[in-house]
């Protein structure tokens, strides 16, 4: 069952925006969560390890944004971004990778993708990126050429 | 007293997680984060940290290098190396690079703690994984793992190391020099050594001696996909 999640701030009630956070390392998960909940508008709803439970834990917990490794064991995350996308085409999807290559950054926007961030640079770009990717608009920002596109 | 410890990877996610999994134990801080291994050596000098924890695949020195270079430094200096890549290879130069530790990052949630306590007990860590490995590797081989018996690494020399690290970066003599300060010559100088006595002939040679032997690491693209990933593989660190 899904749990919807408020908040109060300045007289006005708000939801969180949920994420699901998607990577083989626990630690890279750890790094991340403690990143996204310095936001008190964004609520961590679960976390998964490869494609196929990320896949799975879209249908569970219905996040608003799944942030997706490329690199993972069993499926990887390109092809669970395709899946997400044609289960639940609301659900957002912000891959978070080590490369840095226009090429991969292609196929991860043609698979559905809203955002492309490398790990390199995730204290600069992942806050703003989770910010727009949750608005649906587009964020993309390679480490050698950084550039957004809204 | 605190447990000082100094944390070097090139991601600063990764940096994040492993400080929020550091400093949930009392009486232990995260003195400083580096974010290549040059950038570790400068800041091992200077802070002097109780234990260092390095990952493998960092640029301009990779983890092994500055495994190597901080306990030249100081023996005193207890290093735990932090890595992606589990073959006997690396986990055979860890050792001879005088690493107290090895543990996979994939394992690191559950083992770092394990491997700081054990640094601090004056023990040595090493996951049930790579405690497998080095048996494997035993039993495989018929014979132990050894410090005398390194390989073929140690005919370069720590400098000619770092250089051939930086050359198969895609640096260029100048801006290897620049980075080591030291004059275009003498690096031409070392490369013409490097070339010589490793017997290659191009740098494309280079690179693929230092992939072979972990001095730089391969990033391969996602695989396997239904459809067909067609990204070229890079050379990066991970």
């Amino acid at each position: 069952m899904v749990t919807s999640s408020f908040g109060q701030e300045s007289g006005k009630v708000f939801m969180a925006v949920r994420i699901l956070l998607v990577d083989d390392h626990p630690v890279v998960r750890q790094g991340l969560r403690t990143l996204l909940e310095g936001r008190s508008e964004w609520e961590v709803a679960g976390e998964a390890s490869d494609g196929i439970e990320a896949v799975e834990k879209v249908n569970d917990l219905q996040p608003d944004v799944v942030v997706l490794d490329v690199t993972m064991p069993r499926m990887n995350g390109i092809e669970a971004c395709r899946v997400i996308k044609q289960k639940k085409p609301g659900v957002e999807v912000l891959f978070v990778t080590q490369h840095d290559s226009p090429q991969m950054m292609r196929e991860a926007l043609a698979a559905g993708a809203r955002g492309y961030v490398v790990k390199s640079n995730l204290a600069r770009d992942l806050l703003e990126a989770v910010e727009e990717v949750s608005q649906h608009r587009v964020f993309t920002a390679l480490a050698r050429n950084p550039n957004t596109a809204n | 007293m605190k447990l000082r410890i100094l944390l070097a990877d090139d991601h600063e996610i990764v940096r994040r997680g492993l400080c929020a999994l550091l400093q949930k134990r009392e009486g232990w801080e995260v003195c400083g984060e580096a974010s290549d291994g040059r950038e570790a050596i400068e800041m091992a000098k200077q802070l002097k940290p109780d234990v260092v924890i390095v990952d493998i695949g960092m640029p301009f020195l990779n983890g092994l290098d500055t495994t190597r270079q901080l306990i030249e430094l100081d023996p005193s200096f207890k290093v735990i190396v932090l890595t992606i890549t589990d073959s006997d290879q690396v986990i055979r130069e860890a050792l001879d690079a005088g690493a107290r530790g090895f543990v996979l990052k994939s394992d690191a949630a559950r083992d770092l703690v394990s491997a700081v306590e054990a640094i601090q007990s004056k023990r040595m860590f090493f996951t049930p994984r790579v405690n497998d490995l080095v048996l494997q590797g035993f039993l495989d081989k018929g014979h132990a793992i050894s410090r005398n018996e390194a390989p073929n690494l140690p005919i370069l020399t720590a400098r000619e190391r770092e250089v051939t690290q930086l050359l198969a970066e895609g640096k260029s003599s100048k801006e290897v020099a620049t980075l080591l300060n030291l004059s275009t010559k003498t690096v031409e100088t070392h490369r013409s050594n490097i070339m010589r006595k490793l017997s290659l002939h191009s740098i494309r040679d280079l690179v693929v001696y230092a992939i072979k032997n972990n001095i730089i690491q391969i990033q391969m693209p996602p695989q396997p996909s239904a459809t067909a990933v067609t990204t070229s593989p890079e050379t990066t660190v991970v």
